[in-house]
């Protein structure tokens, strides 16, 4: 297909700074150490791009930690440690774009544990999401369709032939491909008949053919006999679908409100590479709108992107047990999300309670509270410039010189003074930002 | 009389008692499990209610006169005395139709407002808050205290509301350090937060919104630290966590509800002990909550609430304990209430079976409390249909 135009067309090529690199780094990631944006900042954007797309070698260590992490996780039982597990990946994944879009259709397809009740369902649908995350978005919705975890979600074996019901139909037209005002109530009725029989047992997805209405259905002008897999595919022929999903993208990626005709060219990019996500990103993060003024700092950072960040940034090891506890308690409880709605994010967000929760945990942070960071003093540049562009990448008019006058006059050692100034960065609003 | 200016009516309406609407609040107490409203609000000269309950009656010497036909628990004294003050609404035969009586279904149903659909993707007071997301904007506009889940009924698909376990919570932590060099960043936060607006829509809504959360942490230090409850509360866990809610609002804090449980009402063998417990905790608890706000000029801001997902059976099983029931009572305390008792007892021998049924829909108590109390609609919480009661 032609390459793309307008906003999304390429950004033009060099002027590459750090702070376009961390820009990038901290959108596809889950922030960027000063190591990370060293070496994106000399690779350049097309080949920090080609690293974060294709499937990166994972280090022996993951190798050895992952599993492990996975079947203490499957022993226990327990979703704290499946949420441990999955926030290891993120932390230390080669391929944290991968974790990054695992957490957008998280967000997307959002299923909660809470009446799941069974890690290895909610494994097996997280691994679903990771394998297409840079796959292709038709089979990510087919494969939800018979996602376990979704069945139980949704009610599916509820969803029987004489009485119908239209959870599953109502959200994969709702919240999974379409959004609200694309379809009538009576394309949920008729999608619902289409989904019956469609059923768990023994833990698996199996077709009771007994409860599987045959009659004829009508969906988007189309009657015959419809099964669930052709109304998957009636929703994403339908013009609404890749609108919805850029929707989605642009929100996560770029800004929080994306105009009719970011999201108009964004769709027909999607339609063009016929959901396959991999070039999609490319092109987005590659976009002229990606790096330009309105799409920086424009994101207040999800309790994920804020706690990670933070350590990745600093060097640090999060204790994951803690490091979940602590996102739930700022509002994004991973792998149970409030709805199935997911997050709405943005704004909502923050209130003053969170705000002050986000504060205290910088100060945690900060005294080695919920895992290692780096000793600063062993950092030979820190101080105020350095750690402004660190973590913030942005100019703080008039900030700067007051942190700096702090840093200088504050008493105690080199690292507790550099430590109070990292507080200080980190506790402005601009660090709320992304 | 000469004119006054409009300013000096508002005063005088203030005076009188009548607060902007924006400043009530709303206390929420669930009792988890399913109160026995029958040994609560008790029919002590009903033959009926002794020849279903031969262990279980309440003595009509011992309950607590609230007129010729009901009395309260007789370890509920607190409530006797709020009710002398005319503080007490007691609303009966509260209930919806079709009732269920499984613990978690029912309590959705009293969480969701939603009887007829399970569907818990949201609250009712979540749905309220969603659909008044303009006036809430980074504010808190509830809080959950003692739960470590958000209860349903705050659940929001849109507005993230914290829950707390205690005023640390609430508090700005500065890490270890020298006390000057705390002292120094602390005055730095808000000055580099209090900034004039940039035109960046997202900062400077992150900027406002830092301001107040440090304004707000450094006023409940100071409410905290000094703070004088006017009366003791009760060493139990319900007097503890409302002598944190009284702490919050005395902060001024800006939530509009708060929502704390008192557990264990199941009681389904050897009640009698067990109930007395309960209720003493209630009454005890509510009573000194009621005092301190008083005391503290907010008695006509705070309305607090009680409810639970069903009543008892009439009938006492065999282990001296009652299964799962249907209709209750619902408590509203506070100086803004009409005290009294609204509605008449369910009858003990028109049952559904075997349970008291209900005539008033607990959706019309929601709609008392969001219109006539909070100010708010009460549409995106329970529908058209169901219209406030006169209880505030």
């Amino acid at each position: 297909m032609s390459k793309p135009t307008g906003n999304l067309g390429a950004r033009a090529p060099g002027g590459w700074t750090r702070r376009d690199a961390t820009h990038l780094l901290w959108r596809a990631q889950f922030g960027a150490s000063g190591a990370e944006i060293a070496r994106a900042t000399r690779d350049g954007l097309t080949k920090t791009l080609d690293r974060l797309l294709s499937p990166q070698t994972e280090s022996g260590e993951f190798q050895a930690t992952e599993p492990l992490l996975r079947e203490a996780a499957y022993n226990s039982g327990g979703i704290g440690d499946l949420k441990a597990w999955w926030l290891h990946r993120m932390h230390y994944s080669a391929n944290p774009l991968r974790e990054r879009l695992t957490l957008l259709w998280h967000n997307h397809f959002a299923t909660s544990n809470a009446k799941v009740r069974s890690v290895p369902a909610m494994a097996a649908q997280n691994d679903l999401m990771r394998r297409e995350s840079l796959g292709n978005f038709r089979r990510l919705l087919h494969g939800m369709a018979k996602d376990v975890a979704m069945l139980i979600w949704l009610d599916s074996n509820a969803n029987r032939k004489r009485q119908a019901n239209e959870n599953f139909a109502r959200e994969v037209m709702e919240l999974f491909s379409l959004g609200e005002g694309n379809y009538t109530e009576d394309d949920i009725k008729q999608a619902a008949r289409a989904f019956t029989g469609w059923h768990v047992r023994d833990d698996a997805f199996w077709f009771n053919q007994l409860q599987h209405d045959t009659g004829d259905k009508t969906l988007f002008g189309n009657t015959r006999n419809l099964d669930g897999g052709d109304v998957v595919d009636l929703c994403l022929a339908h013009e609404a679908c890749p609108r919805f999903l850029a929707y989605k993208l642009l929100r996560a990626f770029v800004l929080e409100t994306p105009s009719a005709e970011m999201i108009g060219s964004l769709a027909e990019r999607i339609r063009g590479h016929d959901f396959e996500m991999a070039p999609v990103m490319r092109e987005l993060l590659a976009s002229k709108l990606f790096f330009s003024d309105t799409a920086r700092h424009a994101v207040i950072k999800s309790p994920v992107q804020l706690v990670l960040g933070a350590f990745r940034a600093l060097g640090g090891r999060p204790n994951l047990q803690a490091a979940g506890q602590l996102m739930a308690q700022l509002g994004q409880d991973i792998l149970e999300p409030p709805t199935v709605k997911g997050w709405e994010g943005g704004r909502l967000w923050i209130t003053s309670a969170t705000l002050l929760q986000r504060n205290n945990f910088v100060a945690a942070l900060l005294n080695n509270k919920l895992g290692n960071i780096d000793e600063p003093a062993k950092q030979p540049k820190a101080g105020t410039d350095f750690y402004a562009e660190l973590l913030l990448a942005r100019d703080v008019p008039g900030g700067r010189a007051r942190m700096e006058k702090y840093f200088t006059t504050a008493s105690g050692s080199r690292n507790e003074r550099l430590r109070g100034l990292m507080h200080l960065v980190m506790t402005l609003p601009e660090f709320q930002l992304t | 009389m000469g004119t006054r200016p409009a300013a000096l009516f508002a005063r005088a309406a203030e005076q009188a008692g009548k607060p902007d609407p924006d400043g009530r609040i709303l206390v929420l107490v669930q009792l988890a499990g399913g109160n026995d409203g029958l040994n609560t609000v008790v029919p002590f000269d009903n033959d009926e209610y002794r020849r279903q309950r031969p262990s279980l009656a309440l003595g009509k010497g011992a309950v607590l006169r609230l007129n010729d036909e009901l009395g309260l628990h007789p370890s509920m004294g607190g409530f006797k005395e709020l009710h002398e003050d005319g503080a007490l609404a007691v609303v009966q035969g509260v209930g919806y139709p079709n009732p269920n009586r499984s613990h978690f279904r029912s309590m959705d149903i009293w969480h969701t407002a939603r009887p007829s659909v399970e569907d818990k993707r949201d609250g009712w007071l979540g749905r309220t808050f969603d659909a008044n997301t303009g006036q809430i904007e980074g504010k808190v506009p509830a809080i959950a205290l003692g739960t470590g889940r958000l209860p349903l009924a705050l659940v929001s698909t849109r507005v993230t509301i914290p829950t707390i376990k205690s005023l640390k919570d609430y508090q700005l932590q500065m890490g270890d350090g020298h006390a000057g060099n705390l002292r120094k960043r602390r005055q730095l936060m808000r000055e580099l937060a209090n900034k004039p607006a940039t035109g960046e829509a997202e900062l400077d809504f992150l900027r406002r919104t830092s301001v107040t959360a440090l304004d707000t942490a450094a006023r409940l230090k100071k409410v905290a630290g000094g703070y004088k409850s006017i009366g003791e509360y009760p060493q139990n866990g319900l007097g503890q966590r409302l002598k944190t809610v009284a702490q919050l609002i005395q902060a001024d804090l800006g939530a509009r509800v708060y929502f704390v449980t008192l557990n264990g009402f199941d009681t389904h063998a050897d009640q009698l002990g067990a109930h007395t417990a309960l209720v003493t905790e209630l009454s005890t608890a509510l009573r000194a909550f009621y005092n301190d706000l008083k005391g503290h000029g907010l008695g006509q801001r705070v309305l607090t609430a009680t409810f639970s997902e069903f009543g008892r059976r009439v009938k006492e099983n065999g282990s001296l304990g009652t299964d799962h029931g249907v209709a209750g009572p619902m408590f509203l305390v506070g100086d803004a209430v009409k005290g009294g008792i609204h509605g008449a007892h369910p009858s003990l021998k028109d049952l559904d079976q075997g349970d008291l049924k209900h005539h008033t829909d607990f959706r019309r108590v929601y709609a008392t409390m969001l219109e006539n109390w909070l100010g708010w609609p009460a549409k995106a919480a329970v529908g058209d249909a169901f219209k406030p009661l006169d209880l505030v």
